[in-house]
């Protein structure tokens, strides 16, 4: 299709304003978060008239009470379990379930399901569960919890990029002597490099903005940030700090933007993958 | 011979067998332990203190489960809010996916900004929207009044549903965008060529041709927006909270309130199990749909 002049202009402005309306909240919050607390009450637009790191400053002064280093900790340790978990468990599975037919009838569906159910309810149950063995309010409960969360996702994309390998370099390899345990290490893993990252890269993204259960199963030691985040608002009470507010949610969401920005591709890839395969 | 290669099978199965095992272990842990809890409390009468000894009631947990009119009232805010959040985002996703897909062909880092969206916790969008909507700090009221001398209460209980609706299409259309344009932009050029020989151009070619090979994508892509849609819980709760006058209760909140504001687990997890039900309803539905059409 070729497109006159206009209607391209026509497309950029569409584009542009889909990308404003959509990215929104992020937009005002990074201005209020460079805005002094006197300029947001004066002057709420758009435009930062002077521009200022001080909310960000004010963060780590009132570490005392409010430890966002902390939270984000709790969150970088507990969605590396997530994510790490996911692929250790879900590789070796998928490569049995695509090599040697196992758990495709039960197994398979089982685990692609379990992302169409709602997660609360094995909320109560696991919290239960959790208060009787003492892994409420610690990081590796809640990564085991986000691996769950990981695996049918991470189990898809890995299968299917498994089933698209070559049988013939496996089949050479195994006349050759070595064990599945060695072929699946040295052979099907480093080639599945690619898809072994974007499933990480995904996995890590969906646990760090996990939020219903770090509400029910964290209090103090292991609270993610994105239930820290909301804690902001609580420990403020009535007077909210504004410009301080968004600076926290700022720093909250920065891992996953930059993460998403540098590997849209292969991110865009897994998302697309995930959804027409599962 | 034979029977080496039998051999063979046999020792590879029980390779396999050992390779899945891991995950199916971990899963009957935190999945199939949880589900049995879950059945048990749902027929006791079990409190936070007797969680150890539930006492078995029968089924008057789901009774009372069926007959809360708040459970039906959820119910229908999660169903409500589903299916107007998915077709939203399915429609308004099909028109950008085609209408920029000149644009993205050329110019793939486009889509990074698009899917930036996706990349913000729901919890944390529900918070920054606290700081947009906020009646005198808030961006968007201060515009409303600049050019329009009002705003409306975004959280009241009459406008709560359709704010909402708004932020949550405007998070998750890019993963309609995202399907839809991947699957678009795999439809041959040939194909539309030959149309064109034939006499089929602008949108015709869109009705007959792209549409049609995009049924698929649409489907798929409306089914995941709407089971998302419908347990949707973090931005409710950050935003409007969990009570808020119950005209915000969605079926996740509802769960979440009877269990950890009221204390009452057995409704709780007897609603839990009525979620889990419908959802293995629809699921079976959906994989009887898609078995039938696969084979034309």
């Amino acid at each position: 299709m070729t497109s006159s002049r206009s209607t391209m202009a026509l497309r950029w402005l569409v584009f542009a304003l889909a990308a404003f309306l959509m990215n929104f909240p992020v937009i005002s919050t990074l201005i209020t978060s460079l805005k002094s607390e006197a300029e947001i009450t004066r002057y709420p637009g758009f435009w930062i008239e002077e521009p200022t790191l001080e909310n960000y400053r004010e963060i780590f002064r009132m570490s005392d009470r409010f430890d966002i280093t902390h939270y984000l900790a709790n969150s970088l340790i507990m969605s590396l379990i997530g994510a790490g978990l996911a692929l250790l468990l879900a590789f070796p599975a998928a490569y049995a379930m695509v090599r040697f037919e196992i758990g495709q009838k039960w197994l398979m569906p089982t685990v692609v399901n379990l992302r169409a159910i709602p997660l609360i309810i094995f909320a109560i149950p696991i919290y239960l569960m959790y208060q009787q063995v003492d892994l409420l309010d610690t990081r590796l409960g809640m990564g085991l919890i986000l691996c769950l969360v990981n695996l049918p996702l991470v189990l898809v994309l890995l299968a299917t990029s498994i089933a698209e390998l070559p049988e013939e370099i496996e089949e050479a390899a195994r006349v050759d002597g070595a064990s599945t345990i060695q072929i699946i290490t040295r052979i099907v893993a480093p080639i599945s490099v690619n898809v072994i990252a974007a499933s990480a890269v995904l996995s890590f993204i969906y646990s760090w903005n996990e939020f219903l259960f770090g509400l029910i199963l964290t209090t103090s030691n292991a609270v993610p940030i994105s239930v820290g985040a909301s804690f902001f608002f609580a420990a403020s009470g009535g007077g909210v700090r504004w410009g301080v507010a968004a600076a926290v949610m700022m720093l909250a969401t920065l891992t996953p933007l930059v993460l998403g920005l540098l590997m849209y591709r292969q991110i865009g890839r897994s998302m697309t993958a995930g959804a027409v395969k599962g | 011979m034979a029977s080496a290669a039998d051999l063979q099978l046999r020792e590879r199965r029980r390779e396999g067998a050992w390779l899945i095992a891991p995950m199916t272990l971990f899963l009957l842990i935190l999945l199939g332990f949880p589900l049995v809890l879950d059945i048990i409390y749902s027929i006791s009468k079990v409190g936070f203190e007797t969680l150890r000894d539930p006492e078995i009631v029968g089924i008057g947990n789901y009774g009372g489960a069926i007959s809360d009119p708040e459970f039906w009232a959820a119910a229908w805010f999660s169903f409500r809010f589903g299916i107007i959040v998915a077709t939203a985002q399915v429609l308004i996703g099909l028109f950008l996916a085609i209408f920029l897909a000149p644009l993205l062909d050329t110019r793939p880092w486009l889509m990074a900004i698009l899917m930036l969206p996706m990349m913000v916790a729901p919890a944390l969008v529900g918070l920054m929207y606290r700081l947009i909507l906020h009646e005198f700090v808030g961006i968007l009221p201060y515009y409303l009044y600049l050019w329009l001398g009002d705003s409306p209460s975004f959280l009241g209980a009459q406008t709560a549903f359709n704010t909402l609706v708004t932020i949550e299409i405007l998070q998750w259309t890019p993963f309609a965008l995202l399907i839809l344009y991947t699957a678009y932009a795999a439809i041959p050029n040939e194909i539309r060529e030959a149309a064109a020989i034939d006499g089929v151009r602008g949108f015709a070619t869109i009705r007959y041709i792209d549409l049609p090979m995009l049924m698929p994508a649409i489907g798929v892509t409306y089914f995941i927006r709407f089971i998302d849609s419908f347990r949707v819980f973090d931005n409710v709760y950050t935003l409007v909270g969990p009570g808020a006058g119950g005209s915000t209760t969605t079926m996740s909140i509802y769960i979440y309130r009877a269990f950890f504001r009221v204390g009452d687990i057995g409704l709780a997890v007897a609603a839990s199990m009525l979620l889990l039900v419908a959802s293995f309803a629809v699921l079976y539905l959906i994989n009887r749909l898609t078995a039938r059409r696969k084979p034309t």
